[in-house]
């Protein structure tokens, strides 16, 4: 194939100093991230002992892992998933009451699931059908969510299940493990493979991308992107529902709007996710390690004697290095 | 006034200019004198956008003397070059869409609206207002409307009047009129010669050769990042410098026609959509061009986007290779293998941010492989088939579309619907911002499409263009069908007049500024 007879297309040249900063642009994260990891090795000597790493995963990852890969399919379409604690917590707090009311672990599994396929639904065809922006729709719906819970729980009341007898049905699947790894772990892994080979390999994933650079191409190209729209916004909120699913039986309890503190970590995990693909799209791989970096901070902080309240802080000054880089870089790459 | 004996507005002389290996100018000279309309013309990659930016401050020359008013410039940056009088309207510069018309206009000067930093917002609208008025006295422009809710074309407005709020001394336009309509290029024209008189030098780039034969004093013809001439466009046949530009001749750029002509691929039959157009019938068989063409409000545009379900019809029939079909959505045309080219490429054509074959490969992934999966290997061999077949001019088939010219654009978009094998084409004004080399090839692509069975529709204001490539015309005007003609039995001053409603209406002309904007 022959060459562009380049001239009024092609941009400057970028100098050593553009590529520098591109470089810096892709890798910022990685090299972040092991800086993070360095910093901690050092200063605390549990940090990098098996024990703390699998405690980290499971406890500081799992959950947040699964409800950012959902919102990767959102945001990579163009969308935005606010519901997604709503769809943890009513997910969480369905099975419990159906766990508390003597029903089986299937169906206390299927009645999860469906709630929180309910939750995408509703959201689905605010957007679709009502034609209200991602951000909005979600919105409303989280506040609904939220006095749905209260409503249904005197006000908020947490409701614990103390009987063994009910718990046993279900506790492996927050404290088991199966060859070695924690259950909540082999759920992270194979959702994760599974939508890493929907987004990445099936038409599907491809419908995604094309909704989130351009929702005109995509109509105008023949797509059927109110199904797919629908699809999405279902897929984030199950996904989300699992992590509630996990939740409920780790501390085998509900508690009214806990799930609401993985919206902004699951966006951030998303956006620093973008940052390491070469077309700065949400990828799962990306999100993986958004997810990961936002753990390791979490679990390093507490390590060295950080409260739960420096944490957020820690979290959000992570969030905000990242993408102040990446966006302050990308100008200048960009512009050229 | 003795224009002759004072420097000119503008003397470029020598420019060299290279992006690595690539020489993008090469001792290129462009001398515009004071007062006068100075047309830039070329192929894409003739060197026209680096010999603005380098006029902008935007790229340094790696050789050549600029001269301003007869003054060596050295080291020249946006900001000098905005100082001493020179503004450049960007071909797609953009407009912060939720601010008001009169807010865009004054962006960036607000400093003479009120005392303490405060914006006096009524006289801000008022002026605003007695500017667009001033510069586009045929336009209706709200002055509170949000940008996001104006057409292009009005957008284009705004910059232009932005432009001339700030007294230029020199205008630069890189195709001001790609976006526009009749009537309000006739406003824009009238503006400009007005400028003209002032003593305003304008310097005009476009790749429509009627608008330089109606506008320009000169024009400059770039070839390969020389200037190979500078003629009187007014005295020069428009032939001779498209043969300049691209160093062949004209009659070369249509394909001939050697088609077969087949069963009908669409018919339809008295289609109507209220308000819009009454009552459109015509076919168009297997291996045929049919040109449809009209003002803007004749209801041609609705008409296609109605066969492509993107309007719902109020009457009428559509069948496809004979069978009767409903199309409501883009999806279902699609899935009776019809195809449409839209005139707004950017926002319906390609997704910028995705790469060729991700482009090419959108309408028929499942063609690519199987149980909803694409098989990688097929969609790349495919695409680069594609790419070769349409000679799309990039460094690969993973490159963003972004990074494409026009025309080349326009070929993914052309590649998307071969890709998909489809039977009919519905094209909105292909070959808008295309650059004539990109033009043959996309004529020269259409003419095989029909040789091998297609049926195509091409909607055209470019009247040359529609002779050139059509074996039929349909007129639309004011809604309904005027007139049916055979291209080779007609001229453009006979469409023209069906066009504008003079040949069916009693009026002598109807001037294209009254007819409704759309």
């Amino acid at each position: 194939m022959t060459m562009a007879p380049i001239g009024t297309n092609a941009g400057p040249v970028p100098s050593r100093a553009r590529a520098a900063q591109a470089l810096l642009a892709r890798f910022g994260v990685l090299i972040g991230f092991a800086a993070v990891i360095l910093f901690f090795a050092v200063s605390s000597p549990t940090f990098l002992t098996l024990g703390n790493i699998t405690n980290m995963l499971v406890n500081n990852v799992a959950l947040l892992a699964m409800v950012a890969l959902g919102m990767t399919i959102v945001i990579a379409s163009g969308g935005i998933d606010l519901s997604v604690g709503t769809a943890v917590d009513l997910a969480s707090m369905v099975f419990i009451m159906l766990m508390a009311a003597g029903h089986g672990l299937m169906v206390g599994l299927l009645g999860a699931i469906a709630v929180a396929a309910v939750v995408g639904a509703v959201n689905a065809i605010l957007i679709t059908r009502l034609r209200i922006s991602p951000f909005l729709a979600t919105l409303g719906v989280l506040f609904i969510g939220q006095s749905v819970q209260q409503l249904s729980s005197d006000g908020g009341n947490p409701i614990y299940l103390f009987s063994s007898d009910m718990a046993h049905k279900f506790s492996f699947i927050g404290h088991g493990s199966l060859l070695g790894i924690s259950i909540p772990l082999w759920i992270v892994a194979v959702s994760y493979i599974g939508v890493f080979i929907v987004l990445h390999y099936a038409r599907f994933g491809r419908y995604v991308y094309a909704l989130g650079a351009e929702p005109g191409v995509a109509w105008y190209s023949g797509l059927r992107i109110k199904r797919d729209t629908a699809a999405i916004y279902v897929l984030s909120a199950v996904l989300a529902g699992i992590a509630g699913i996990i939740l409920s039986c780790t501390v085998r309890c509900y508690v009214p709007l806990s799930g609401n503190a993985f919206i902004l970590d699951a966006i951030g995990a998303a956006f620093i996710g973008t940052t390491i693909s070469l077309e700065r799209r949400p990828t799962v791989i990306g999100t993986l390690v958004g997810v990961l970096l936002l753990g390791i901070v979490k679990n390093g902080l507490l390590l060295v004697g950080w409260n739960f309240y420096w944490q957020q802080v820690g979290t959000g000054v992570v969030i905000l290095l990242v993408l102040a880089t990446s966006f302050a870089t990308r100008r200048h790459v960009g512009e050229a | 006034m003795t224009a002759t004996s004072r420097p000119p507005a503008l003397s470029m002389r020598g420019i060299t200019k290279a992006f690595g290996p690539v020489k993008a100018l090469a001792d290129a000279d462009l001398r515009v004198e004071r007062g006068t309309i100075h047309g830039l013309v070329g192929q894409n990659g003739a060197g026209k956008s680096t010999i603005i930016k380098i006029l902008a401050g935007l790229f340094r020359p790696d050789r050549g003397t600029i001269e301003i008013d007869g003054e060596p410039q050295t080291h020249l940056n946006p900001r000098q070059v905005e100082a001493r009088g020179i503004h450049i309207i960007h071909q797609d510069r953009l407009l912060v869409p939720t601010f008001t018309v009169g807010e865009s206009l004054f962006l960036g000067h607000e400093g003479g609206f009120g005392a303490f930093g405060l914006l006096n917002r009524r006289r801000m609208q008022r002026q605003a207002g007695e500017a667009l008025r001033r510069y586009f006295s045929g336009i209706d422009l709200p002055i509170e409307a949000l940008i996001a809710d104006l057409t292009t074309a009005q957008q284009k407005i705004v910059q232009i009047t932005r432009a001339l709020l700030n007294r230029p001394s020199i205008l630069v336009l890189d195709e001001p009129t790609a976006a526009l309509n009749k009537g309000e290029v006739d406003t824009l024209f009238t503006t400009l010669r007005g400028l003209r008189d002032e003593g305003i030098s304008v310097i005009f780039i476009s790749h429509y050769m009627q608008e330089i034969e109606n506008l320009c004093d000169r024009v400059t013809i770039l070839r390969n990042g020389k200037d190979v001439g500078t003629v009187d466009p007014r005295t020069t046949p428009i032939g001779d410098i498209v043969a300049m530009m691209i160093a062949r001749d004209i009659k070369e750029m249509f394909p001939g026609r050697k088609r077969k002509i087949g069963a009908p691929a669409l018919e339809i039959r008295d289609l109507t959509v209220k308000g819009k157009f009454e009552d459109v019938s015509l076919s168009v068989r297997r291996g045929e061009i049919v040109g449809i063409t009209g003002l803007i409000g004749s209801g041609a545009k609705e008409f296609l986007q109605t066969i492509y379900g993107l309007r719902r019809a109020d009457g009428g029939q559509v069948l496809i290779g004979g069978k009767r079909v409903v199309i409501d959505t883009p999806a279902k045309a699609v899935a009776h293998g019809v195809a449409l080219v839209p005139e707004d490429r950017r926002s319906h054509g390609v997704a910028l941010d995705l790469s060729i074959r991700e482009n090419v490969t959108l309408s028929s992934l499942s063609r690519y492989g199987s149980m909803g999966f694409i098989h990688a290997g097929r969609e790349r061999s495919g695409v680069d088939a594609l790419i070769g077949e349409l000679d799309v001019k990039a460094a690969g088939r993973e490159v963003l579309v972004r990074k494409l010219s026009g025309g080349n654009q326009q070929k993914v978009v052309l590649a998307k619907w071969l890709s998909r094998e489809s039977s009919v084409y519905l094209l909105d004004e292909p070959t808008v911002g295309v650059d004539v080399g990109s033009k043959v090839e996309i004529y020269q692509l259409l003419s095989r499409l029909a040789e091998k069975g297609a049926g195509i529709l091409v909607l055209s204001t470019d009247l040359i263009e529609l002779m050139g490539i059509c074996d039929h015309l349909v007129v639309l005007y004011r809604g309904r069908v005027v007139a049916a003609l055979r291209t080779a039995e007609t001229d453009t001053d006979d469409v023209l007049k069906w066009a504008t409603g003079a040949q069916a209406s009693t009026r002598p002309d109807m001037p294209a500024a009254t007819m409704p904007a759309s």
